[in-house]
């Protein structure tokens, strides 16, 4: 009991939060992708989606580029190195725990 | 499956949000069929090879404009993992050599291949209702119909499905019988991812809109 414990306390504190674990798992799954993709699959507001991806960004875990489409500004997003071994491990500790 | 694990998956289904998977799927099905019927006359059956090369470009091309003009603006952008990407051409790659090649193998040692051929279809719809199906409750209908056509398919007459490849040039390279169940299986098959996309498309374009201007 005790152990379980010490995982749970042990887990990621930047991806636990619910908002940011969505947003991590749907990177983990692909190259890259937009902000408006993010937006529509998690359902979550620009504002709110901007400060989980903020605080993702200054872990490390996520990176930022910003560009065109056309004259549209785009806002692509993907998992950096260290975001896919934090997850991985994430869901590694996640499963012990439970 | 865990909720992580759900939405690790929401990317691959994500593909066919517009139904652009099974509209393409659509119009290489039927394009087929219709280059087997074509392909009877000597004329066609000299470009037929070109004719498919041609189809083959207006589909990758075709849902590739549709899902930059129309997709990414309204729900966004996605660009897949390299690796999936890879092992999803080598898996199609794969049964697409191995199927052409069973057929000639087994027309030429004269086995009886027609009914397991006629049950091929039970495969389609198995991998139809685990990639593209699984999050859309109602295409669960075209899973059944796909799996009900398939039966239907392997207890069609053999002279009908004779007659049917009789005009075409399927029932050249292999018999007669097996040529009228692919074509059967082209057209059929093709027609229920043609409504089943059209569908899926005409729901996506309803309750989706393309936003102005996308920001952070």
């Amino acid at each position: 009991m005790n152990q379980q414990i010490r995982t749970i306390a042990d887990l990621d504190r930047v991806i636990h939060e619910p908002g940011r674990l969505m947003i991590v798992a749907l990177l983990f799954a692909v190259d890259r992708s937009d902000f408006l993709y993010l937006q529509h699959e998690t359902g979550i507001n620009k504002g709110t989606l901007s400060s989980h991806l903020s605080r993702l960004e200054e872990a490390g875990y996520v990176e930022v580029l910003k560009t065109y489409r056309g004259k549209v500004p785009q806002t692509l997003l993907s998992l950096t190195g260290a975001g896919r071994k934090a997850f991985e491990q994430y869901r590694r500790k996640l499963k012990e725990a439970l | 499956m865990d909720p992580v694990g759900s939405l690790l998956d929401r990317p691959r289904f994500y593909y066919n949000i517009d139904g652009m998977a099974e509209l393409g799927g659509s119009v290489m099905c039927l394009g087929c069929a219709l280059l087997l019927w074509l392909s009877a006359n000597s004329v066609w059956r000299r470009i037929s090879i070109f004719a498919f090369i041609g189809l083959m470009l207006v589909i990758h091309y075709g849902t590739k404009a549709i899902k930059t003009h129309i997709t990414y603006p309204r729900t966004g952008f996605v660009e897949y993992r390299r690796r999936y990407r890879r092992l999803t051409t080598i898996i199609a790659g794969a049964l697409g050599a191995l199927v052409p090649v069973g057929l000639v193998i087994g027309s030429r040692r004269h086995w009886d291949i027609t009914t397991p051929a006629s049950l091929m279809g039970l495969v389609f719809a198995a991998a139809y209702a685990y990639q593209i199906a699984r999050p859309v409750r109602w295409k669960w209908v075209v899973v059944w119909a796909m799996m009900l056509g398939s039966l239907v398919i392997a207890f069609v007459p053999a002279d009908v499905l004779g007659a049917l490849a009789n005009d075409s040039s399927a029932a050249h390279p292999v018999r007669a019988k097996l040529g009228g169940t692919i074509l059967l299986y082209l057209m059929i098959y093709g027609t229920m991812l043609l409504v089943s996309g059209g569908i899926s498309f005409w729901l996506y374009l309803r309750h989706t809109q393309a936003p102005a201007q996308e920001g952070r």
